[in-house]
């Protein structure tokens, strides 16, 4: 929304239009609390060390920064060109084809619906002894995820978002405590500085693509930095440089936390994860900082997850209410109640399912920790690693078609290379599920989830075909979510 | 009940009002993309704006009798290197538009200023002087589409500012499908292109601000 003549007065438009954007701070704000860097740090490195047996967990959080930020090169790049960039499959129907993009939705609902029934099942299993602990009650794991799930329900449903304060405060609060906890490492009775956890050959080790999904987890939430392309005050910088600031503040925030947690235990990193779980985290670092510091922190672990499962809930909600919107999802899924803008169909369908799992795991008495969250965190993550790798490319797809207005480096160079690691990461991360998951080869898990991605994808490219054939306003609109003022909710319905 | 009819960003407003309760309906982002674009739709009724694709077009620099709508031609002749439909339902959802209906509104006697004083300051808002006056435009839909009845221009683009804004979840919920299909086609048939084109860029607008979290 450029002027292209410098108006002889301030433009009150431009002016009145500039006041809402967002700069810099806001969006990495918006995008590290996505990442919940505490659950990630206390949550998933703990039981990953735990489940996999691998300690090379640093090196793989950089490895993955890197790859992450040339991919994000191009990503932001083509943010700047096209509608509704807050979705991987608007990039997807754009640079490869509208069937790949249908297929590409449907992945990310389901990714993202695992990292948030994944949060339910942490948050039970990590509060449940915590509560023994503060008021001596016993309660089962899947009671105060329901307690959980239902305050998300009820918020999601009325649409009613963490304050950006709050949010903002928490996050700061949780990095600080990270940090703080890390550096308490440092001076554990039993702290060795450990090369292991830093060493680049076990990228190509047995069990790399292990390193790089758990690596990959941590980092999801960053592609909603895009979200803004439109909101914010210089979109040719603002996106780009608080995504790369993101990226650089996660990954040198939780490969330091890793390696200091990891050199605390002197060498007992693996046994002493399997042992304490996310309790190794607040454990290692209590020696030296006292039981105020770990009461508070243990406080902190779970108000942040709350607010990282509300924030993610409200984001599934809108992913589903654009998929509506267009017509991909039944149109129902792109109504909002009119009081509120809550997106009110999409946040009972996530919460239907959410309800259907953490009850699936209560009554088979499935383990919440490593079976919910550890492995739905990273079936997500494998999720989404998919989804960048095929949008890494639909990039490449897009500005051969569109080359105006970006240079080759955001055009052919970063987006080349980015798919290139990103497609070796996933086939290291697709042939080392059973590593992942901590089971035998062959073994239930390290097939279920990649056919759950691939069915779920063909379904999607079969449904886009069908609507081709019968619907072809909607097939048109694929990928340009609520913006496309010809296939919005009822009134463009109605003229069609 | 007078069937003189009020101008159409001030059916949208009283619409968007619970006339019983004066409680809004509509989050007061949403209700301003929909007043946006109420408005512009006036001066495209008043014949001084055309829409072409995305752009707006001043035929005609004229101003309006109405105070309202040429204050918003004022600006777009002030501002004429935006012409971006977009950019002037945001711009004029910042506030403008609704502030601009409400001095309408209470200049023509229909809505009163009222101040709540509250633990947290005071609270301006206002209601309508007659009820039976608010609850007309929403009627007057009801009862044209019960009844098979044309709508004249000012009333078709009211209903399709109904639909863009979601509105039609409280005005339009009692409609028997086939009544529903009746407004639905006259919407299709006898709604200007330019006007068409103009509502699905409300409706647009409303579902990004709902992707935005600012709705």
């Amino acid at each position: 929304m450029s002027a292209t003549t410098t108006p002889a007065r301030p433009s009150q438009l431009s002016t009145a239009l500039a006041r809402d954007r967002l700069g810099v701070a806001a969006v990495v704000f918006f995008v590290m609390s996505a990442a919940a860097p505490l659950t990630v740090v206390a949550g998933v490195v703990p039981t990953g060390l735990a489940v996999t047996g691998l300690t090379a967990i640093s090196i793989a959080f950089l490895a993955v920064a890197v790859v992450l930020a040339i991919f994000a090169v191009g990503y932001v790049a083509m943010a700047r060109h096209i509608a509704n960039a807050g979705a991987f499959y608007a990039y997807v129907a754009q640079g490869i084809g509208r069937p790949f993009g249908v297929g590409a939705s449907w992945v990310a609902l389901l990714a993202y619906n695992s990292f948030q029934v994944a949060s339910y099942g942490g948050f039970g299993a990590i509060a449940s002894p915590l509560f023994a602990d503060w008021f001596g009650v016993d309660v089962q794991w899947w009671v105060i995820a329901l307690v959980a799930w239902a305050l998300v329900a009820v918020l999601g449903v009325r649409d009613v978002a963490v304050n950006g304060k709050v949010l903002a405060t928490l996050l700061v609060a949780e990095i600080i405590l990270v940090a703080v906890f890390s550096v308490a490492d440092l001076f554990a009775p039993d702290f060795a500085a450990s090369s292991a956890p830093l060493n680049p050959g076990s990228l190509v080790g047995a069990g790399a693509g292990a390193l790089l999904v758990m690596a990959v987890t941590g980092f999801v939430g960053f592609e909603q930095s895009v979200v803004f392309s439109e909101e914010s005050r210089d979109p040719r910088r603002t996106v780009p440089r608080a995504t790369y600031i993101a990226v650089a503040l996660i990954a040198v925030l939780y490969a330091f936390s890793a390696w200091a947690m990891i050199s605390a235990t002197g060498g007992q990193a693996v046994e002493r994860a399997g042992t304490e779980g996310p309790e190794l985290f607040f454990n290692l670092a209590s020696d030296r900082l006292g039981s105020t510091a770990l009461h508070l922190g243990h406080a902190l672990f779970l108000t942040s997850l709350i607010a990282a499962m509300i924030s993610f809930h409200n984001i599934i909600a809108r992913y589903t209410f654009s998929l509506g919107r267009e017509g991909v999802l039944p149109r129902a899924f792109g109504r909002t109640v009119p009081g509120t803008g809550a997106p009110k169909n999409g946040s009972l369908l996530q919460s239907g399912i959410g309800l259907a799992v953490i009850l699936l795991y209560a009554v088979m008495g499935w383990d919440p920790l490593v079976q919910l969250f550890f492995w739905g965190g990273t079936t997500g993550g494998i999720g989404v690693l998919l989804l960048i790798t095929v949008t890494s490319l639909a990039v490449i797809g897009y500005f051969l078609r569109h080359p105006s207005g970006e240079d080759a480096w955001h055009r052919i160079g970063a987006p080349v290379i980015g798919t290139v690691l990103l497609f070796v990461v996933t086939y290291l991360a697709l042939t080392n599920i059973a590593t992942l998951f901590g089971v035998e080869p062959g073994s239930e898990p390290t097939w279920v989830v990649p056919l759950a991605y691939a069915v779920v994808t063909l379904a999607g490219v079969g449904w886009a075909l069908v609507l081709r054939r019968t619907r072809r306003a909607v097939y048109e609109g694929i990928g340009l979510g609520a913006r496309s003022a010809t296939t919005g909710y009822s009134f463009s319905e109605a003229v069609k | 009940m007078s069937s003189s009819q009020l101008p159409l960003a001030d059916d949208l407003y009283l619409a968007a009002h619970d006339s019983a309760r004066s409680r809004c309906l509509l989050t007061p982002a949403t209700l301003g993309l929909g007043l946006a674009a109420a408005l512009l739709a006036e001066l495209v009724l008043w014949r001084r704006l055309d829409v072409r694709d995305n752009h707006i077009v001043v035929i005609d620099d004229q101003p309006t009798p109405d105070p309202a709508t040429a204050a918003v031609l004022g600006q777009l002749l002030r501002e004429s290197h935006h012409r971006r439909i977009r950019d002037w339902i945001s711009f004029l959802a910042t506030g403008v538009a609704t502030d601009l209906v409400e001095r309408r509104l209470a200049r023509a006697g229909v809505v009163q200023r009222q101040e709540k004083r509250g633990l947290l300051g005071t609270k301006v808002r206002f209601v309508p002087v007659d009820t039976s006056v608010a609850g007309w435009p929403g009627t007057r839909i009801r009862i044209a589409a019960g009844r098979g009845e044309m709508l004249d221009t000012s009333d078709l683009v009211l209903t399709g500012l109904v639909l863009a804004t979601g509105l039609d979840q409280h005005v339009l919920v009692t409609l028997e499908a086939h009544e529903r299909d009746q407004l639905f086609g006259q919407l299709r048939r006898r709604l200007p292109a330019m006007l068409q084109h103009l509502v699905g860029h409300a409706e647009a607008a409303v579902g990004d601000a709902v992707m935005a979290r600012r709705a």
